[in-house]
Formats: structure tokens, C-alpha cells, sequence
């Protein structure tokens, strides 16, 4: 029964990070009345959840084999672009903060696709949601006891704590300064979009695009990817016990291009606003 | 920046359309694996190594299953009484573990390739 609590938790954890980084976003640029795009992404990849599911289920051959595997390594490649994009649009929204809050907040609000934020929500929800949907209705059909009544409750109180967790970013991110939390969602988004795409890498290698290669290393006796503390630091850094040889490459080489193209703006000062101001005070 | 956000966008858009084409791989060996009682059946699978080969895993329980294996990269979730099969790319000569991620306490399991 703990077993199934962590299961759900552990599949629903990214979804409710996502959620609620998103939704603390809008609150942020005071764009609340776009929750709706966060929350139609959010439903629509909790229905793509549930017909795939259903799918998965229910039908069988050589497409439902296969099928799932393409799409779900398309789906996390979608989700890396958009968190790229996301976090590279925030970090320059963050820069040269000091000056007008809400002239920024303005701009935000006029030049940011928030379709996109919308899909983050899709992805974020939509990555894990299959197997969630399939493992809670495996249980359901298996419940004819109390005992395994029990197990359907601890499955959906797991997914319920995610959900919890995602409502706890949100109060908290809201308290932050609108820069500080710019700044810490950009590197988290870093962090996060870097395990994704080396999690896309290893997808690619077990469907044969990519070579199979020997682990570069085993940690599974210091941390396992499956405990408690090893998913959740697979979920926010892109934690692996014993990752591939192209899967470490594309971690590293993720975080360095793209972490320095992101973060390296932040360091100059090219934000004509700030000049202007800089110019005025003199 | 933005045509390097778009450059970055594009040559994933491409990584991910490499998928489509997959070979079809018709000959390749197949494979039984059965999960029964939250147990693999067999335990031990021997394969040859550097021929690829599909795993016909057949769940035999009413719960949901998740083959999944760190060695091979694959997650694959079979839902109660269904059958997939799971193609596996060629091996090094090496021993590969997988398990069932729900029943992680009994459903273990290896591929000896030689």
C-alpha cells in the first residue's frame, strides 16, 4: 500500500512541479486571467492520459507496441524545446530587475505566447499520465477486497500529494520577489529540461536510433533511482543510478550550451531601459 | 537568441522525426516473458549478443506492470492480461537487469547476452 502511495506520487511529482510553476508564472506577470490556458493544457493532457490508457488497454499489435514509446519520446523532446524556450524567455524578462516592476510585467504580459504556458501544462501532465491512468486501473480491477480498496485510495492519495506539493510551490513561489522567482524557476527549469532531454537520449537508445552503450558509472548502491530522494532528484536534476555514456554527454553538453546562452545574459547589462535610466541618473 | 532558441527547436524537431522511419526488423527473434503472481517467468533470459531481439512480455496478473529496465532504457507499461512486445536493440555480452516497477520487491529479472 506505501508502495503504490510513492508510485503515483513519484509519476505525479513532475506534472504538479510544472503545474504549479506555471500557475505561480501567470499569478506573477498578474496575468491570472489566463489560468484558463494552464488549466485546458492541464485537461487535455490528463484526456490524452486517459484515451491512451484506454488504448493501451484495450487493444494490442504492432502500433499500440510501438506506438506509445514514439510518442512518449516526442513528447519529452517537445517538452525540453518548451521549457528551453520558457526559461530563456523568463531569464530575460529577470534581467536588470532593479528598475520598473510593473513596465516589465506589462511587456511580459504583451509578448509572451501563452498558448505556450498551456502546453508545458499538456506535456507536464500528459508525460506521466498513461502510466498512471493504466497503473490506477489495474488496481481498480484487481480491488474486490478491502485490502485492495485500500490500494486504489493510496494510489489516488498519491497522486493527490503531488497535486498538494504543486499547490505548495505555488503559495511559496507567490511570497518570493518577482525577480527572485524568475531566477530560481529559470535555473530549476535548466536543471529539469536537461534531465528530460538526456531521459529523450536514452528513449532514443532503446528504440535503436541511437547505439546502445555500457553504463558510464553505477550509483544504485548510494542512491537509487527508484527511493524516495533518488526520484525526486531524478525529477528536478536529471538524476540517474547508472546513465549511458550519450545520456551523460547530452546532460553535460544540455546544461553547458544552453545554461550559458540562458544564464550568460544575465551577467552583461544590454537591456536598453537600464542603460536609459543608468543615463538619467547622472 | 532567438534564432539559436529556434535552431535548438529545429534539430530536436529532426531528432524526433528520426523516429519515424523505425526498420521493421522483421526477422528478429521473439522472445516470451511472463508476469505472473508479480513474478517474471523466466527469471533469467539468454540471449545472443549483437542481434537484436523482441521481448513478447505477457502479463498474466489483473494489476498493471511496468517492465522496466536501467540497462536497457526501456519503461514499458503492460496493463493486466495484455501482451506487448518490446523490441531490444543488439547487446554488448553483458548482463542487463530489469524489473516490474509496481512489484519491484519480486519481479526481477535478467538478460545473460553471450
Amino acid at each position: 500500500m506505501g508502495g503504490t502511495f510513492l508510485i503515483t506520487l513519484r509519476e505525479a511529482f513532475e506534472a504538479a512541479l510544472l503545474l504549479g510553476l506555471v500557475y505561480t508564472y501567470l499569478d506573477k506577470i498578474d496575468a491570472r486571467q489566463h489560468f484558463g490556458w494552464v488549466s485546458l493544457g492541464g485537461a487535455l493532457g490528463l484526456a490524452a492520459s486517459i484515451a491512451m490508457g484506454v488504448t493501451v488497454a484495450y487493444f494490442s499489435g504492432p502500433l499500440v507496441d510501438l506506438g506509445p514509446d514514439v510518442i512518449a519520446a516526442a513528447v519529452i523532446f517537445l517538452a525540453v524545446i518548451l521549457l528551453t524556450w520558457h526559461a530563456w524567455w523568463m531569464q530575460r524578462h529577470a534581467r536588470g530587475i532593479s528598475g520598473e516592476v510593473e513596465r516589465r510585467i506589462e511587456h511580459a504580459r504583451r509578448t509572451q505566447r501563452l498558448w505556450m504556458v498551456g502546453l508545458i501544462a499538456f506535456t507536464g501532465v500528459f508525460r506521466e499520465g498513461a502510466e498512471t491512468v493504466i497503473f490506477l486501473w489495474g488496481l481498480m480491477a484487481e480491488a474486490t477486497s478491502a485490502a485492495g480498496w485500500g490500494s486504489v485510495a493510496a494510489g489516488v492519495a498519491g497522486v493527490g500529494s503531488a497535486a498538494l506539493l504543486g499547490w505548495m510551490i505555488f503559495r511559496g513561489g507567490r511570497r518570493l520577489s518577482l525577480a527572485r522567482f524568475f531566477t530560481v524557476t529559470t535555473v530549476l527549469l535548466i536543471f529539469l529540461a536537461a534531465g528530460l532531454f538526456s531521459t529523450g537520449i536514452g528513449r532514443l537508445q532503446s528504440l535503436g536510433v541511437l547505439p546502445m552503450m555500457a553504463p558510464l558509472w553505477d550509483t544504485s548502491w548510494l542512491l537509487s533511482d527508484s527511493s524516495v530522494v533518488g526520484s525526486f532528484l531524478a525529477g528536478l536534476l536529471g538524476y540517474r543510478e547508472r546513465p549511458s555514456p550519450l545520456e551523460a554527454a547530452g546532460y553535460a553538453a544540455y546544461l553547458v550550451v544552453v545554461g550559458s546562452v540562458i544564464l550568460g545574459g544575465a551577467w552583461r547589462r544590454p537591456q536598453p531601459a537600464t542603460a536609459v535610466r543608468a543615463g538619467a541618473s547622472r | 537568441m532567438k534564432v539559436l532558441a529556434a535552431t535548438l527547436a529545429t534539430v530536436m524537431l529532426l531528432a524526433g522525426l528520426a523516429l519515424v522511419p523505425l526498420p521493421a526488423g522483421a526477422a528478429d527473434q521473439e522472445i516470451p516473458l511472463t508476469i505472473e503472481k508479480n513474478r517474471f517467468e523466466p527469471a533469467e533470459i539468454k540471449v545472443k549478443a549483437g542481434a537484436p531481439f523482441v521481448l513478447v512480455i505477457t502479463n498474466k496478473d489483473k494489476s498493471a506492470e511496468e517492465f522496466e529496465s536501467k540497462d536497457l532504457k526501456i519503461e514499458k507499461v503492460i496493463a493486466g492480461g495484455k501482451t506487448v512486445k518490446v523490441k531490444v536493440p543488439a547487446l554488448k555480452a553483458g548482463t542487463y537487469k530489469f524489473v516490474g516497477e509496481y512489484h519491484e520487491a519480486t519481479a526481477q529479472g535478467r538478460i545473460v547476452a553471450e
